[in-house]
């Protein structure tokens, strides 16, 4: 919030003139639309599909493989879903060239998914959103009695099916107002993505603002200024599109339920029994391509060609040495960032506990809840104003407001649900408060604690306009390297820069995992 | 002795004043009564934690001890309840070394090594034959084996006195039996006073004090 309003305190002059520059600025209308138009549908895209996918898994066998997966699918970066779409299934990407390869032929143009539109982009947040829905639903399903509004449904003769959508969406979609909000706001300021998937003439809304941003001339710092307010704008535009989809849909559930007509949507529903193993797929089919751009498969060539492709790790060799510094910068932000992240939650938790009293989420959830460019705008700006200096310490503060975010999301429903019963055993066998403290609720927080960190070890890996706004370009990172380097023509090295971001949110989880089995039950006995 | 003396619960529309309460050692009261009438919110302002539905006045004294004022933790009252809450993140055998008292000593008179409280958890599960589940988690148990774990672990942290609430209810009437006449002659054996709270009156032992709270009603 801070951030918004330094961004919002124009440090020039703002006349009418500024005015009518920015909305008669080339293609303005256009960008802002087009911002709009794939903020509001790809999450609700998402949402979609993420319930479908809920209600075909949440009572079934394989609910827990999807619950245990993901977070790992929830962790891949929004840019590697994007360029990894890319890489895969435009016209050049490994999919088609293979495939038309076999017959010699090279795949025409209108079958693959555009290098960078505005479709191109929807499809890859629609995708990239649907597990951090499922996250939301997941933890939501846990709160809400949804197996005895099932079972009501059913002994009032409606299938299963259709008691999800008319008894239990409308509930979930209440519920996942913020959860809407973070995702909308998210796509409202995206700034990798658009540049780099988003469509070219005009450019995506965060672009021109960003443009403007960095600029150096008087002009381009009033239309900043404008470009804030106006962003700010659009988030409200965002919010009212949230609210007024709510009221339509459940009116035409309700409107269904009283008539008992038939839903058309269902027969989509099942479509998405499938989900897991498929967004599993692809995950892999991403993670491979990008492994196969970077030993040295081009669109020029395919696998079956006559022309042997020469496999091999010599550009991996050769990057590695530009590589280690933003690696290692990313492990160490990365790393501190969320450990400080979480330590922060738990006590923002653990003082809400104490105080008997929770504050609503959207206070705590702020900075995952406003357009990010705007904010970090003002937090740059007080940066410049304090003499702040350009080291990983201070990228490092600036992505703290989002690792906190996301482990509050992540720990707040096992924090508040954990049954104080435990807590209340162990102090009668006389453990006082701050044992109880230490030796259950931590213990038994583990594994959602293990969760939060690769979680927020994940966020702090993709984040791009905090690093390049705060670090002013002198602390790069694997993000913002791979973005720099995917604004240029070498698609092998985007490539391996593309793995090892994507790799990183990986690794976290697989050593979560890991220590997470390691620890169980190896709590100190000894009381000491 | 376990006594509570001037005891009213006070409830939604009425209040139950209780005659004065004294329990000696190993003796076993069982409060009966229909649900909302504040059974379980007396056991929890016994043991110390405060209660949310409703408000309980009286006085406590264990062993001639005042303990209106202490802490839960330093009130040495143990706690069973239907679900005995069995810490998920720790095996049966580490379960109960967490009840173990800290200050357990050797015959040497020195404080117990991490390996020798181990051994005194294994020898109380062996007195019971369930030293096969000492390396089990909560969820490989059955109903039956959570009890009597429950139970033990209980008592391995030596508490003055044992508040149960309805801890056998989740069993079957068979395994509730054993598991019940079991409980209470530990309970005899090591002298602990005990209040349990149940709702089944066919099943109250013939050596247990009785209390329906229903006959302490008043209406206001």
């Amino acid at each position: 919030m801070f951030g918004i309003i330094v961004g919002l305190w124009p440090s020039v002059a703002i006349s009418w003139r500024d005015l009518i520059e920015f909305f008669t600025y080339n293609g303005i209308a256009t960008s802002v639309l087009s911002t709009l138009f794939v903020s509001l549908t790809a999450p609700l895209v998402a949402l979609y599909i993420s319930f479908m996918v809920y209600s075909q898994y949440r009572f079934n066998p394989r609910w827990q493989a999807l619950e245990k997966r993901l977070a790992p699918l929830l962790s891949l970066p929004h840019l590697a879903v994007a360029l990894g779409l890319v890489y895969l299934f435009s016209s050049g990407g490994l999919l088609w060239s293979s495939l038309w390869g076999i017959f010699g032929a090279t795949a025409p143009q209108w079958l693959g998914l555009p290098h960078k539109s505005l479709v191109t982009l929807l499809l890859a947040m629609s995708i990239k959103e649907v597990p951090f829905f499922l996250l939301i639903f997941s933890a939501l399903g846990r709160q809400l009695p949804i197996k005895s509004w099932l079972l009501q449904g059913r002994a009032l003769g409606y299938r299963e099916i259709t008691s999800w959508w008319l008894l239990v969406f409308p509930v979930l979609l209440k519920h996942s107002r913020l959860a809407l909000l973070a995702a909308m706001a998210y796509t409202l300021s995206v700034l990798d993505i658009a540049l780099l998937v988003g469509p070219n003439i005009p450019e995506l809304y965060a672009v021109v603002l960003y443009n403007w941003q960095t600029g150096f001339t008087v002009d381009e710092q009033a239309l900043a200024f404008v470009g804030n307010l106006v962003l700010i704008v659009m988030l409200s535009i965002l919010i009212a599109g949230i609210y007024t989809h709510e009221w339509w849909a459940v009116r035409n559930l309700r409107h269904h339920a009283i008539r008992r007509t038939s839903l058309k949507i269902i027969r989509v529903s099942r479509l998405f029994s499938h989900w897991l193993g498929l967004f599993s797929l692809l995950t892999l089919s991403i993670l491979i391509t990008f492994l196969i751009w970077s030993l040295g498969w081009n669109n020029q060539q395919n696998m079956l060609s006559t022309t042997p492709i020469d496999w091999s790790f010599g550009l991996w060799r050769d990057e590695w040495f530009f590589m280690r510094g933003p690696l290692l910068n990313s492990l160490y932000i990365a790393l501190v960032s969320s450990i400080v992240g979480v330590l922060t939650t738990l006590l923002a938790l653990e003082l809400q506990r104490q105080a008997k009293r929770y504050l609503p989420d959207y206070i705590w959830l702020m900075a995952i809840l406003l357009p990010q460019l705007s904010m970090v705008y003002g937090w740059q700006i007080s940066h410049t104003a304090l003499n702040g200096s350009y080291h990983t310490g201070w990228v490092v503060i600036s992505h703290l407001p989002f690792t906190f975010a996301y482990s509050y999301l992540v720990l707040r429903g096992p924090f508040q649900s954990l049954d104080r019963h435990y807590e209340l055993v162990a102090a009668s066998f006389g453990c006082s408060y701050w044992q109880q403290f230490w030796k259950v609720r931590l213990m038994l927080l583990r594994p959602a604690m293990l969760s939060a960190l690769a979680i927020a070890f994940s966020v702090s890996v993709a984040q791009y306009i905090p690093t390049l706004m705060i670090g002013a370009g002198r602390v790069s990172t694997i993000t913002t390297e791979a973005v720099a380097i995917a604004s240029g023509n070498e698609q092998s090295i985007t490539a391996v820069y593309m793995l090892v971001q994507a790799s990183l949110p990986f690794v976290a989880f697989f050593v979560a995992s890991v220590v997470s089995q390691r620890l169980r039950g190896s709590f100190d006995v000894s009381h000491q | 002795m376990f006594r509570i003396n001037n005891c009213q619960i006070s409830i939604e529309n009425g209040c139950i004043e209780l005659p004065d309460i004294c329990l000696d050692s190993g003796e076993l009261l069982v409060l009966t009564g229909p649900s909302g009438m504040g059974k379980s919110t007396f056991l929890h302002w016994l043991l110390g934690d405060s209660p949310k539905h409703a408000k309980v006045s009286g006085e406590i004294t264990l062993n001639m001890k005042p303990l209106n004022s202490v802490k839960i933790e330093q009130r040495r009252i143990g706690l069973l309840m239907q679900d005995v809450h069995l810490f998920p993140h720790l095996t049966v055998l580490d379960n109960i070394c967490f009840a173990l008292p800290a200050n357990l000593k050797n015959e040497n008179g020195k404080k117990l090594s991490k390996n020798q409280r181990r051994d005194t958890a294994l020898a109380l599960l062996k007195e019971i034959n369930l030293d096969y589940v000492a390396q089990h988690y909560v969820e490989q148990l059955s109903g039956g084996e959570r009890s009597r774990v429950g139970l033990v672990r209980a008592l391995a942290n030596k508490p003055e006195a044992l508040l149960m609430d309805e801890p056998f209810a989740a069993l079957d009437p068979n395994t509730c039996m054993q598991v019940s006449l079991w409980a209470f002659s530990q309970l005899q054996s090591r002298g602990v006073p005990s209040i349990m709270v149940s709702h089944d009156i066919n099943n109250i032992p013939p050596q247990a004090q009785h209390i329906d709270l229903a006959d302490f009603y008043r209406s206001l």
